[in-house]
């Protein structure tokens, strides 16, 4: 068999061969388990120590800044964040500018981890209203991070249930950036660059993201100035975050079949390049 | 008076409200930072029914295919219930978690937009191979990249050599960084002297002409 | 969603809508059509659920009733003005709401990318070419950092034919971009990657079987 015709039967593979081996590889190593050191990069540690260092007790701004579509990336992420600052008995004030399914995502996870994992883990349920609150959804976001600048109620009267900010306490006090201690971000688009150049820029508040792997490689740009203290880059990031504050979640679980998905494409990339270096232009 | 409102009116209002910002920026002081405030409740306020205006026009259209008795007028039956039954809970009962609105999002949108996006690792899997080649020096040096970014984000790229992680580390914090700041600034003076034309009244299009 | 908390009827609704989806890679077929209809119809639903709330009953009637912000109504208005777009007579009238709203994100995005990017982006590039970890021992980071900005610039914002002296820099500018690009492409499979493992985890480990009763 001459090299042209090797050339011809690897270009000649079926797309569903590749999308069977591609399936294969993220179900085995849930079946066998993958060896998983995690190094853990700079930027998560910045992240992790500037929370670890901030006052326990604070106020902290978390966003639900993500769509449905990339859960898996995000909110293992968002876990770890609230599972982080819920042992420094800080005080979390939850919004989203995203539209399709923010809130309600809000809703789901902030419900499911101060009536689960607070009573696993730190012995009673966290209080909504007095350890966590749901601000939900405002349209317009540069509107609304302009407008937060000056005042929290004039852009979020009630909360996402329609209640006045100033019936609970945890808003009491609160009502612009500068009575937030941090500013978390967690998101899968754009709105990152809003948050650093409104919020942070002109604000002055402090900030960190954890952002979907599409999205991180324009931040290490912000770190560098210092416009960002941290930054958690895809699920690897989450899994790092995991990582330190010591509660494997998802993320770690996830980097088994990561591993293997990836060597699988390396793989195919590998084999598509001898076919082309076989084949020349002929094929 | 047509003129007036029509164009007029609308340069005005732009000019009027970008440069309220403007100057509550440079000045701050806080009248016109309050005025800045409350503008932008305005700004939320309207932002809000621009998304409405997508539910209309796809009610309107899918309407009209299914009294018709079109092709595929099921489907698209099918959809205008969803709408309804969606909003309808949402208007009447509420969104908050416990509330038939917010389980369809859990149980049904949620899974469903995750898969969609999830499809794409098949497509980008597929990509890859018939497309990734090394044809030129600087599809190479791509290529190479792609792989060592790839293999030190992963444990296993740790466990085939040390130090790929750090490798990793070292392209992402500054080629990379110096590369996105590049296109940041670029983008940035693009986009800052579009804004000053839309302030001016000089670019026009989004009037929709 | 939470696999523990869930019934497994919410399970099994989640489970036949992913595989609908799924079935795509197939080829399309009636499931697939369903679900997507099923999904445009409840996104649109979703929006008209959350503006209702949020926007209609938050930022408007409370404040209205309770507060007696009457001024509010004219937002209101300028909102309502917006669906003159559908009637061609009177479509001039929704560019009275959309200015206002562009003149406001103009501003802010001015500020946003002069005081937010370009002055302190630059200002990081140049404050310290000394810093930053060394490559082989003789050039610093905070040199490559320099030297990767400028040569991105001149690739892609220079118009002028890229030759003779701007030629070379533009080269070199392109060897930085590829690397950013690979690393990005790197990233991206990542990503999409890991929202299939999201998917295949809850369809084959949670759901299925729980259904099958293994579990």
């Amino acid at each position: 068999m001459n090299r042209y015709r090797i050339a011809e039967i690897l270009t000649g593979i079926d797309r569903r061969i590749i999308y069977l081996s591609i399936l294969l590889a993220t179900i085995i190593p849930f079946l066998v388990g993958f060896p998983q050191p995690i190094y853990v990069s700079k930027e998560s540690r910045d992240l992790y120590n500037w929370v670890e260092n901030i006052r326990d007790g604070s106020t902290i701004l978390l966003t639900f800044d993500y769509y449905p579509s990339t859960l898996a990336e995000v909110e293992p992420m968002s876990r770890a964040a609230i599972k982080h600052c819920w042992r420094k008995d800080m005080k979390l004030i939850c919004m989203t500018t995203v539209p399709l399914g923010g809130p309600s995502i809000t809703e789901r996870v902030m419900n499911d981890m101060a009536t689960n994992w607070a009573v696993e883990e730190l012995g009673a349920k966290k209080i909504y209203g007095v350890d966590y609150i749901n601000l939900g959804y405002k349209p317009d976001y540069k509107a609304v991070l302009m407008g937060m600048g000056t005042s929290f109620r004039d852009i979020y009267p009630t909360d996402f249930r329609s209640v006045p900010l100033d019936s609970f306490p945890i808003t009491k006090n609160v009502d612009k950036y500068s009575d937030v201690n941090f500013l978390y971000i967690i998101s899968d688009n754009g709105i990152v660059d809003e948050w650093v150049t409104i919020a942070n820029r002109q604000f002055g508040i402090p900030l960190g993201a954890g952002v979907t792997a599409v999205m991180a490689p324009k931040f290490y740009s912000y770190l560098q100035s210092q416009q960002m203290v941290g930054l958690l880059g895809g699920m690897r990031g989450a899994a790092e975050y995991e990582k330190l504050i010591g509660s494997e979640g998802m993320a770690t679980l996830f980097m088994g079949p990561q591993s293997l998905v990836h060597l699988m494409i390396i793989f195919f990339i590998l084999l598509g390049n001898t076919a082309y270096f076989l084949g020349g232009r002929k094929v | 008076m047509h003129d007036l409102l029509s164009k007029r009116l609308p340069m005005m209002l732009a000019f009027f409200a970008g440069m309220v910002i403007i100057v509550a920026f440079f000045s701050g002081h806080p009248t016109l930072t309050n005025f800045r405030s409350n503008m932008q409740v305005w700004v939320s306020i309207i932002g809000g029914f621009t998304l409405l205006l997508g539910v209309v026009s796809i009610t309107s259209v899918n309407y009209r295919r299914v009294r018709k008795l079109e092709k595929d007028w099921p489907y698209k039956l099918i959809l205008l219930i969803s709408l309804v039954v969606s909003g309808g809970f949402g208007i009447f009962q509420g969104t908050e978690a416990g509330t038939v609105y917010d389980w369809l999002f859990q149980n049904m949108s949620a899974p469903m937009m995750s898969s969609m996006f999830a499809m794409l690792a098949f497509f980008i899997a597929s990509a890859a191979y018939r497309a990734f080649r090394a044809r030129t020096v600087e599809a190479t040096i791509l290529l190479v990249v792609a792989m060592i970014v790839m293999l030190g984000r992963v444990p296993i790229g740790q466990v085939i050599y040390h130090r790929l992680p750090e490798i990793t580390e070292w392209i992402m914090n500054y080629p990379n960084l110096a590369v996105q700041r590049g296109i940041i600034i670029g983008a940035a003076l693009g986009a800052a002297s579009m804004s000053i034309r839309i302030i001016l009244g000089i670019e026009r299009t989004y009037m929709g002409r | 969603m939470n696999p523990a908390d869930s019934s497994l009827i919410e399970m099994s609704v989640a489970g036949f809508l992913i595989l609908s989806i799924f079935s795509f890679l197939y080829k399309d077929n009636p499931f697939y059509r369903l679900a997507e209809h099923i999904f445009a119809g409840l996104t649109a639903g979703y929006y008209v659920g959350l503006i209702y709330q949020t926007v209609i009953v938050q930022q408007l009637t409370i404040p209205i009733y309770r507060e007696g912000k009457l001024e509010l109504i004219f937002p209101a208005l300028l909102g309502i003005l917006m669906f003159t777009r559908f009637f061609d007579r009177f479509s001039y009238l929704s560019r009275i709401s959309l200015a206002f709203v562009m003149g406001n994100t103009a501003g802010i995005f001015l500020i946003q990318q002069l005081h937010g990017l370009v002055l302190p982006q630059t200002q990081a590039t140049i404050i310290n070419p000394l810093a930053g970890s060394w490559l082989l021992g003789a050039v610093p980071g905070g040199m490559i950092i320099i030297a990767g900005v400028i040569t991105t610039l001149i690739y892609f914002y220079f118009s002028k034919e890229h030759k003779g002296v701007l030629g070379k820099t533009a080269r070199v500018g392109m060897v930085f971009i590829m690397i950013s690009f690979g690393a990005h492409f790197g990233y991206t499979v990542m990503a999409r990657l890991s929202l299939l493992i999201g998917q295949v985890k809850f369809v084959a480990f949670d759901w299925l079987p729980r259904l099958i009763g293994v579990n």
